[in-house]
């Protein structure tokens, strides 16, 4: 970890307790407003015949300015002497919680703010559910606008309690609680002698004591298909790197699909033979076995591999007018993985504000609302428990072409993959040296190939192996696993089953000429 | 060992890949800029070394010489794809600055713009903007939908969260792809220093003076600078106080001149 790592922090809270206000003072105090932006908000200020608002920093858009309330979230960029920071504005308003959840979701740490007069509030403990739906642990409270109760220190301890109480029952425990004036400028960036009862840091201070969030390389390796490329005559598959670390000649799985092989190298432009590459990275990697796999699966280590399912049970949180319904068809979108998904059961309904279960085994969601939801998903993916690895273990909901709402997943069923039978190809069969065979005409099961090195030597060796085959749909996985090792085969009815010998032409590839014919 | 510009990057090459894989018919809009420059560069990171849809410059023909002598020679070097797009009746009609900025901007810019785009059928456009650059880009979303009518709904966007992003479209609409909206303009330099990244030599201090942002002659002016070098600007940067579009006086129209130009298609 290096100095300058930069630390993304989101601002939430109920509508006009000062979020905006809170970020406006901040940079006008350290200097970071430039000053033309100074003079055009103070111009639009005197143009509206009030108060120079800090709040217009970040409410830049005109209907923001008229209606003094921030519409959409926005991002800005800060610096103190330990680290640059990205300060994300979130609205408080609760029509606009998928513009607060879309600033938060891609936070390392929070400030939530309460009005000291007004206390804590609806959105307040709305925006502090959602910090802990999203995993944001660092937090830090500041108590606001107490330069309209006289820096009453017993006002102050009041909200305090009252939020330590409710940040308790969603298990975070704040770093610190602030007392501050955004307006005035109090225990912002300096103390100006207001609370002499207080003797923590300030908000600035505060920033400095958060700690930078990564992608982490000690959990189990877990690196997405986002896309194949097959250029220069190769089968480049690219992702990101979730979490964990992919080393060249590792023994790698990719799931849900379960095909095995190992990482010939790990890729970047200009760098095409890196001998390692960890969470957060971008990369392209190439495999021993041109395997057929799709976007959607995870490469995993064999021994720490994530979950197959098609049962998943997942809080999720809902953020469009339509209703979420039970019994209905959603998209799960999960790391790359896409897959349909049948709201089975909404088991639990809940007020994200009061965190209330207002109803058990209901028919819908409506915005805002949480809801505990078992899915049955239409195919296998590849997904982990939340608590366990963040990046597999949550999706976006999509209704129709939207981006609805999104879930953590807290419980899953592991689908041991019954239905497909996994032959494995070693060197254990191919003991007789006249003619080994493979019998599937007894298998009822699909059948999937785990094809080992000693089984490709063999065939690299000139031997050919024979397939005797139930009917034509067993052709494809084998078809599959000539495509992915390079081999080529030949076919030839025999009554009502088939024939088919795998081999492999030393010196030429399969694809270099057709050849017709059979035994 | 894991700096900041390798997790900026990252991100990039993630949104790439990502909007290269949903959409079949993308294109770059390429102004010549650093930014746009250096959004090339990552998009080659990204593939390997290409560059698999075309680049798209929309010419108002009030560029400065040597920013177009630049352009083909990158184009070259890229080889790349390039478009060069006008709004040739607007042109031919006489539009410029003098029957006021905003209007030139939008018929220039975002009405030739447009045509492009319907000529050529794309569905998704990779742009090089910046939240840090303004106000009205602070809001913007990674993957940004445009309605049939070009235009930014700014007012009530979709939600996007754990680099999950819209990727659906009706027929006639397309989706704005920022695949550095993330970076600062600072980051921008510093990595165009790392990756020895070739740059439009207007940016650099000549008769003490610079360009701190590139666009029409008319509307776009120099500052006043020393900063010869990649590292002279970078200095420059730590310590200036000014914004970066300062110099382009269509932002200084009026308080809400971008909000209203980008509600409208403009970049
Ligand atoms: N007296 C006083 N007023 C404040 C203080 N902080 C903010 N305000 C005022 O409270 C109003 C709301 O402030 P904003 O910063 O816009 O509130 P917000 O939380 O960003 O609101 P939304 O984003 O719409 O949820 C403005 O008029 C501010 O000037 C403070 O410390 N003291
Ligand atoms: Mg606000």
């Amino acid at each position: 970890m290096t100095q300058s790592d930069t630390l993304k922090i989101v601002i939430v809270g109920h509508v006009d307790h000062g979020k905006s206000t809170l970020i406006g003072r901040l940079f006008y105090d350290t200097g970071s407003i430039p000053r033309v932006r100074y003079q055009e908000i103070a111009a639009t200020c005197r143009a509206q015949g009030r108060e120079f608002e800090f709040a217009y920093l970040m409410d830049a858009l005109e209907e923001e300015r008229d209606q003094n309330i921030t519409i959409d979230t926005a991002s800005t960029f800060f610096k103190t002497a330990k680290r640059p920071y990205v300060i994300i504005d979130a609205p408080g308003h609760k029509q606009f919680l998928k513009n607060m959840i879309t600033g938060a979701s891609s936070a390392d740490a929070a400030i939530l703010l309460v009005d000291g007069a007004e206390g804590v509030r609806e959105q307040t403990k709305r925006h502090a559910y959602v910090l802990s739906l999203l995993g944001i642990r660092q937090v830090v409270v500041t108590v606001n606008k107490l330069d309209m109760v006289g820096y009453d220190r017993k006002v102050f301890g009041a909200v305090e309690n009252d939020i330590r109480g409710f940040l308790h029952s969603v298990g975070i425990v704040p770093s610190h609680v602030i007392p501050v004036s955004a307006r005035q400028g109090e225990n912002m960036a300096k103390r100006l002698g207001h609370t002499p009862w207080y003797s923590g840091p300030t908000v600035l201070e505060a920033l400095d004591t958060f700690e930078n969030v990564h992608g982490d390389r000690t959990l189990p390796l877990r690196l997405p298909v986002q896309d194949v490329y097959k250029w220069d005559g190769k089968r480049i598959y690219v992702g990101r790197v979730e979490s964990g670390e992919i080393r060249k000649g590792d023994e790698v799985v990719f799931l849900p699909s379960g095909k095995i092989t190992k990482i010939k190298s790990v890729e970047k432009w200009r760098t095409p033979d890196l001998p390692s590459a960890g969470a957060g990275e971008s990369i392209g990697i190439t495999t021993r076995d041109e395997l057929f796999v799709e976007r959607g699966e995870v490469i995993a280590r064999r021994d720490n591999a994530p979950v197959r399912t098609r049962e998943i049970r997942a809080s999720i949180f809902w953020l469009s007018d339509r209703p979420f319904q039970a019994g209905a068809s959603y998209t799960l979108k999960l790391a790359t993985a896409e897959v349909t998904a049948t709201a089975v059961a909404i088991e639990e309904r809940l007020d994200s504000s009061s965190l209330e279960v207002t109803e058990r085994h209901a028919r819908e969601l409506l915005a805002t609302e949480v809801g505990n939801v078992a899915f049955a998903l239409k195919n296998d993916i590849a997904a982990d428990l939340y608590g366990e690895n963040i990046a597999l273990g949550r999706f976006v909901i999509e209704d129709g072409t939207l981006i609805s709402g999104g879930g953590i997943i807290r419980s899953l069923a592991a689908d041991s993959g019954g239905s497909v039978q996994t032959v494995r190809l070693d060197d254990k069969f191919i003991i007789n040296d006249d003619g080994s065979f493979v019998d599937l005409t007894r298998e009822r099961r699909e059948v999937d190939f785990y094809v080992t090195a000693p089984f490709l030597d063999y065939l690299s060796a000139g031997n050919r192996v024979l397939f005797r085959l139930r009917d034509p749909r067993q052709v494809e996985p084998v078809a599959l696993m000539a495509f992915e090792h390079n081999l080529r085969f030949s076919f030839g009815r025999d009554g009502e089953k088939i024939n088919l010998i795998l081999f492999r032409d030393a010196g030429k590839t399969a694809t270099a000429e057709p050849e017709f014919g059979g035994l | 060992m894991y700096h900041h510009l390798d997790e900026l990057e990252s991100q990039s090459i993630y949104i790439f890949r990502e909007a290269y894989r949903r959409f079949e018919n993308l294109a770059m809009l390429y102004s010549i800029g650093k930014d746009s420059t250096t959004m090339i560069h990552l998009a080659r990171k990204a593939f390997f070394g290409r560059l698999p849809f075309p680049l798209v410059h929309i010419d108002t023909t009030y560029k400065y010489p040597e920013m177009i002598q630049y352009r083909d020679r990158m184009a070259r070097e890229w080889n790349a794809d390039l478009i060069v797009g006008k709004n040739a009746a607007a042109i031919e009609a006489g539009m410029g600055p003098e029957q006021g900025r905003l209007l030139c901007c939008e018929k220039l810019k975002t009405d030739g713009l447009s045509r492009i785009i319907e000529q050529h059928g794309f569905h998704g456009l990779f742009l090089g903007i910046r939240r840090d650059e303004e106000g009205s880009r602070a809001k913007e979303r990674v993957f940004s939908p445009r309605d049939k009518n070009f235009e930014w709904p700014y007012k009530d966007q979709p939600p996007e969260l754990w680099d999950q992003f819209n990727t659906s479209f009706e027929p006639g609409t397309h989706i704005r792809v920022h695949p550095i909206l993330h970076w600062t303009e600072l980051n921008i330099w510093e990595y165009i220093k790392r990756e020895q990244i070739e740059i439009c030599p207007l940016y650099f201090a000549k008769d003490g003076k610079r360009f701190r942002s590139l666009g029409c002659m008319p509307c776009t002016g120099p500052i006043t600078s020393s900063a010869a070098t990649v590292d002279d600007i970078i200095e420059e940067l730590k310590t200036i106080k000014a914004p970066e579009r300062a110099g382009r006086a269509q932002d200084q129209e009026n308080a809400y001149a971008m909000q209203k130009l980008r509600a409208k298609g403009y970049m």
